[in-house]
């Protein structure tokens, strides 16, 4: 189960608002000690309706960030603008390294991917495990304010 | 020409586990070259069978993508930082 507070579901929801007609991407990085969450919005460099690629030096400055200030990566999240909330064959394919090769070990094992589709009006929130071979776990989330 | 190479946490499997390390190399291609030797299979990650750079990684001299520069042929100089970094990519 995922523990998300509420504030941080809506800033997800609100940055994938703001984000259309284009996917939007980012990370949500949690103190080791406090458990405190942070979102950070990341560019989108694909800028497109149907797919999301991070600014990569965006991603390393986040990455040199919970280095420094002793931060996980809780989750990475994008937004699917016309789709269910749901990871699609390319978001399996592209949590590995090289892509596609699902017999290694996923990048971020440990972190939930988090999708937010606009599908319908009311936004909707929902968080995985993508493992290897390409298996996709559900995690329910439990909000809290 | 000595340089700075910075890696995600997904690469630096590949290089002995260290986010930043010293290496030579007058362009990126000779740079990976001498990776490669140190830490042997890194460049088959990194590049296509034909000598390409894959797809989905990307390298950056100081803030720059070396495909807006000169790709693989890009120059070093000394006191460069180069960064090695996979796409987290996905969609629809």
């Amino acid at each position: 189960m995922a523990h998300i507070p509420d504030e941080i579901l809506q800033a997800m929801v609100d940055h994938a608002k703001d984000d259309l007609p284009n996917e939007a991407c980012g990370m949500i990085l949690i103190g080791r000690s406090d458990r405190q969450m942070t979102v950070h919005r990341v560019t989108n460099t694909a800028a497109s309706p149907y797919r999301y690629e991070m600014s990569p030096l965006e991603m390393m400055k986040l990455e040199q960030k919970r280095d420094s200030e002793n931060l996980d990566l809780f989750a990475i999240y994008h937004s699917h603008v016309a789709s269910a909330a749901y990871p699609s064959p390319t978001d399996v394919r592209m949590a590995f390294f090289p892509p596609g090769e699902t017999d290694n070990e996923p990048m971020f094992p440990e972190t939930y991917y988090v999708l937010v589709s606009l599908e319908n009006n009311k936004p909707d929130v929902r968080a995985f495990h993508i493992k290897k071979y390409g298996e996709i776990s559900e995690e329910s989330i439990e909000s809290e304010n | 020409m000595a340089v700075t190479v910075n890696v995600t946490s997904v690469i630096e499997k590949l290089v002995g586990g260290q986010r930043s390390f010293e290496s030579v190399g007058d362009s990126v291609k000779s740079l990976i070259e001498n990776i490669n030797e140190a830490y042997p299979g890194f460049s088959d990650q990194i590049l296509e069978e034909d000598g390409e750079l894959r797809r989905f990684v990307n390298i950056y001299l100081n803030d720059e993508d070396i495909r807006y520069l000169d790709g693989l042929n890009t120059e070093l100089t000394d006191d460069d930082t180069v960064s090695i970094l996979p796409a987290l990519a996905g969609g629809e």
